[in-house]
């Protein structure tokens, strides 16, 4: 069976002037679907590059990016919009959401991009902020933010969700709640890539992948992933 | 627009309600100013186009002693369309008022607007009479008034109130700048009016008959009418453009033709457009000024909304919103907002600014139903003014939107150049306490910020100085006019049909310094014609001649002629250059050496001597003579037409001054708003930009009013280097408004009181001053916590 994500070879130069700095210097690796997903790495390593780069949200520098049998590197500009606007759900360290739409209306907001999107109604259910849906981000903790963030993310049916630090903000409690949300997504069949500085996440991954100075130095399968509750945080 | 983005606008600019009110505002009114004045200037330009064309005004004034036959032979002549015979005279009234009285036969052209009354009937028994002159001394339809001229006197009734095309502005001569409608207006009263025993009387004298018998027997069949002393024709021609041949043709084929005035040039219709033409340059000075620097403020404003919106245009692009609808949305901000307040600032041009302006005009202007008038201009400066903010959020949206997605969910870090702020390391810069030195970074970095701070704050300085120092400009004038050229208490203006012994026994009571002004045609040396006149003086010290430095000319020599500087300036003449010129009415050439330039605020003419007249073979006749005898009790002199009391003729004036004083006012409101609204919306873009540092430093525990002085104190240099670039620009502005804007007769120039300026600086630095405390408020309530969360 091929892999549903597939990269080759990927590598990533910025220009800072007249110095070029390699983020990624030649990355290889392949994920399965549905797996959840750690990559593991100091600052610096390329891992926020690696993520950008799978979510169409940046172009890499050689390389291919297969997503589902499509080369999402050679994607124009327009190409990687919709690829952004149907198949990948982004999470985000501080949210990103928008503060001046409530809970419902940036749940909503996707349905301004994609057809494939689900009930709002179920998916802030899901997320347990039903109760909350007519209020402003600004009323809201950092976990019930995030997980209008996740509820926003999973409302398209996405392929592929992408955290950038999902817990990163977050108190131990209320991220073991959102990485349960991520879970149960996982376990839906989307695939789940969660980038982090917490090790302790690596525990439930399918898979766990370490990144440093720009290169993969491990991808290995766990083949006994712990349940959220028995990681002691 | 999708609707979720729809409502993420209205909330965004809900958020950012004062700075979208004062974007709102600031287009509001710069298109306000901008519409209005136009409105103004071409709702001028129309209601006269309309009341010449419906009223019929007239193309010549055929001046002269002329006659029905005259009439006749000016109606064959080629494209003349009509013509109609007017006698107008200067008469008295039982009050010792003044009026312009014509006699008419006719009226189809320069047709009378009937405010109150009847229209003119050639049948009817009465007067017709000035508008304004009724109102000011209450006169109504049904009274009656006694005219008075020479030995004729008639006791009229008012049939109507009128104005006549030809009357828009009457003053009773050049010495008056502003008309003063309760001395002075005009009148109109049938030939049939006339009684048949003054005509003969005036024919009796002529031939020297003293015995009425005598003459009915010589004239049995007398027929006074054909003796009324016309001294007018009015001339309406068909085709106007080529009404310069009728000219010619009248010129070449009517003895009794002693000048042929085009109307353009006669003092009702140049005061008015002059008036028109100096709107004209506000509209390009002051609105543009206006919009000019509403714009520049708007623009900042919002490119710096665009910009902090970098992490929502990164998350919208990252959830799949395409590159157009991202703009869109972003557009949409400016686009509304932009719309909505040039909808407003276009109603508010009209109605406010539009009407105001119009109604001052027309305390000035006798003329029917003054309105301004909405043209296509601005329409599209509106649709500029939209079409500019939604292309400056549009560049500003696709700025951000060339980046990727995942740059773009990152901060922008200020890009600062290293040597950009390493003069801020050196020199007296190192000795600047902190928030002096802080301040001077932050202006460093923010230049553009800066950049239009200092405009906006420069613009409304400059706008203030003008505003104030035309007001000192014209006083000045006053001065020189009234003061140091005029040195006179009474100007006796002599009926033209005095006799020599009457003169000299003028001279021996109110003593011989006087003046002629002739009417001349000076010929260039293509042999093109143009109209002038020539002040004969011999008023010694009574009406003085000053040079460029107001230093006074003490006496004028007698081999020459002294030229305006203005004129000289706009006709090119040199000291030594001569001039070739005729009186009207008479055919001979002169040919004068210029000997001097002299300056005269109101008139720009010739002058001469009575010496060099009389060398030229031509008789003195003066039309005027000054005095410094006290006569406020005096009310009438025999000969004498009016009696000009020095002191009125500066309350004229000073009449003129307040109707500017008021137009002033409302520009200096304007300037001092969009100034105050400039700098407020700048502070709000500079506070927040400012605030998470401001929170820094209230972590770090610095005194809310030590962060608030931080913040005044930026804002206060911005004031300052803009008071000091403001100032002399606001002089050269004044300076070349009255250079340029200003009808050619008048020659003023800016003269600015050291006092005035003080004013403005205060007065601009106040407005900031207030605007920048009252935004430092905001400091005390910066909560610490989600400022800086907020940044992150």
């Amino acid at each position: 069976m091929s892999s549903f994500i597939e990269l080759k070879n990927v590598k990533k130069t910025y220009e800072i002037g007249e110095q070029k700095f390699n983020a990624l210097s030649g990355i290889d690796l392949s994920i399965n679907q549905g797996e959840f997903v750690v990559i593991l790495g100091p600052s610096g390593a390329g891992k926020s590059t690696l993520l950008n780069l799978l979510g169409g949200m940046d172009k890499a520098t050689s390389g291919s990016i297969v997503i589902g049998e499509k080369d999402i590197a050679t994607y124009t500009d327009k190409e990687l919009t919709r690829y952004r606007a149907n198949d990948v759900g982004f999470i985000f360290q501080f949210y990103n959401i928008m503060p001046t739409l409530t809970v419902d209306e940036n749940v909503n907001l996707i349905k301004d991009v994609t057809n494939t999107s689900k009930n709002s109604k179920d998916i802030l259910k899901s997320v347990g902020l039903l109760k909350h849906a007519d209020k402003f981000p600004q009323e809201l903790s950092g976990g019930e933010q995030q997980r209008v963030s996740i509820a926003r993310a999973i409302m398209k049916n996405p392929k592929v969700l992408l955290c950038d630090e999902p817990t990163g903000a977050l108190d131990s409690k209320t991220g073991i709640e959102v990485l349960k949300l991520l879970k149960q997504q996982s376990d839906e069949d989307t695939t789940v890539i969660i980038v982090t500085h917490n090790s302790l996440i690596a525990e439930i991954a399918d898979r766990v992948i370490k990144i440093k100075n720009g290169k993969v130095e491990s991808n290995e399968f766990n083949n006994h992933p712990k349940n959220i509750d028995e990681v002691k945080w | 627009m999708v609707v979720m983005l729809k409502r993420k606008m209205f909330r965004d600019i809900r958020k950012n309600l004062s700075q979208f009110i004062t974007i709102f505002l600031m287009i509001m009114i710069g298109v306000m100013a901008y519409s209005g004045i136009e409105a103004y200037m071409d709702g001028m330009q129309a209601t006269s186009d309309k009341f010449y064309s419906e009223n019929n005004l007239q193309d010549y004034n055929v001046m002269g002693a002329l006659t029905q036959d005259d009439l006749k032979d000016i109606k064959k002549i080629d494209n003349v369309k009509d013509a109609e015979l007017k006698l107008s005279i200067t008469a008295t009234t039982d009050n010792d008022k003044t009026l312009l009285l014509n006699f008419i036969d006719s009226n189809n052209i320069s047709k009378f607007y009937v405010y109150k009354g009847e229209n003119f009937d050639f049948n009817k028994s009465g007067v017709w009479l000035d508008n304004f002159y009724a109102i000011e001394n209450d006169i109504k339809v049904g009274d009656t008034i006694l005219v008075k001229y020479e030995t004729l006197e008639l006791h009229e009734k008012v049939l109507g109130l009128i104005n006549v095309p030809d009357h828009l502005y009457d003053v009773r001569d050049a010495s008056e700048l502003y008309p003063d409608r309760k001395e002075f207006g005009f009148a109109y009263i049938s030939t049939n009016e006339i009684p048949e025993s003054y005509i003969k009387s005036l024919v009796m004298k002529e031939f020297n008959i003293t015995d009425e018998k005598v003459f009915d027997s010589i004239n049995p069949n007398f027929e006074y009418s054909k003796y009324i002393p016309y001294n007018n024709v009015m001339v309406d021609v068909d085709n106007v453009e080529k009404k310069e041949e009728v000219k010619d043709k009248i010129e070449e084929n009517i003895e009794n033709a002693k000048a042929i005035i085009n109307i353009e040039n006669t003092s009702s219709y140049v005061t008015y457009q002059g008036e028109i033409d100096e709107g004209k340059t506000y509209v390009g000075v002051f609105s543009g000024i206006f919009l000019f620097i509403a714009m520049l403020s708007v623009i900042t404003t919002m490119t710096r909304v665009v910009k902090n919106q970098r992490t929502q245009i990164g998350t919208l692009k990252a959830l799949g919103f395409s590159n157009t609808k991202v703009l869109f949305h972003y557009i949409g901000y400016g686009f509304w907002i932009s719309i909505a307040a040039s909808i407003v600032g276009l109603l508010l041009g009209y109605f406010f600014i539009g009407n105001t302006f119009i109604d001052l005009e027309m305390a000035m202007f006798e003329i029917p139903n003054g309105h301004p008038v909405m043209n296509s201009n601005s329409y599209i400066v509106a649709v500029i003014v939209v079409l500019i903010v939604a292309l400056i959020t549009y560049i500003t949206g696709r700025t951000i939107l060339k980046e990727n997605p995942a740059e773009t969910l990152r901060n922008k870090i200020p890009s600062i150049k290293g040597n950009v702020l390493d003069i801020t390391k050196k020199g007296i810069f190192k000795k600047l306490n902190f928030s002096s030195k802080w301040n001077v970074r932050d202006i460093l970095r923010n230049k553009m910020r800066t950049f239009m701070g200092l405009a906006g704050v420069v613009g409304c300085c400059m706008l203030i100085v003008c505003a104030l120092g035309m007001l000192d400009s014209m006083n000045y004038f006053v001065d020189l006019q009234f003061e140091t050229i005029y040195n006179f208490d009474y100007k006796l203006n002599i009926n033209s049909t005095i006799t020599d012994k009457e003169l000299e026994d003028l001279y021996s009571k109110y003593g011989k310094n006087t003046s002629e002004t002739l009417g001349i045609e000076i010929k260039d040396k293509d042999g093109k014609k143009e109209a002038n006149n020539i002040f004969v003086t011999d008023a010694s010290n009574y009406v003085r001649f000053v040079d460029r430095k107001n230093n006074i000319i003490s006496k004028p020599a007698d081999n020459g002629v002294y030229v305006t500087y203005k004129l000289a300036e706009n006709k090119g003449y040199k000291l030594g250059d001569k001039i070739t010129w005729h009186i009207y009415g008479e055919d001979k050439y002169y040919t004068s050496k210029i000997i001097g330039f002299n300056k005269d605020p109101q008139n720009q003419n010739v002058t001469m001597t009575k010496n060099y007249l009389e060398s030229l073979n031509i008789d003195y006749k003066p039309d005027a003579i000054y005095t410094n005898m006290d006569l406020s009790n005096t009310k009438e002199i025999k000969n004498v037409e009016t009696i000009q009391d020095i002191e009125n003729l500066k309350e004229g004036m000073s009449n003129m001054l307040s109707m500017m004083k008021t137009m002033l006012v409302l520009i200096i409101g304007i300037a001092v708003l969009l100034g105050g609204i400039i700098i407020y919306n700048l502070g709000i873009l500079s506070y927040t930009e400012k605030q998470y540092q401001f929170a820094t430093l209230k972590v770090l525990g610095f005194k809310d009013k030590a962060i608030k002085n931080i913040f005044v104190k930026q804002n206060n240099w911005i004031a300052i280097i803009s008071i000091f670039i403001g100032c002399p620009l606001g002089f050269y502005l004044t300076d070349w408004l009255f250079k340029t804007a200003i009808e050619e007769h008048y020659d003023f120039g800016a003269y600015i009181n050291t006092i005035t300026f003080i004013i403005s600086a205060i007065g601009t630095f106040l407005v900031s001053y207030l605007v920048s405390k009252f935004l430092a408020r905001k400091i005390k309530n910066i909560d610490m916590v989600s400022s800086l969360k907020g940044n992150e």
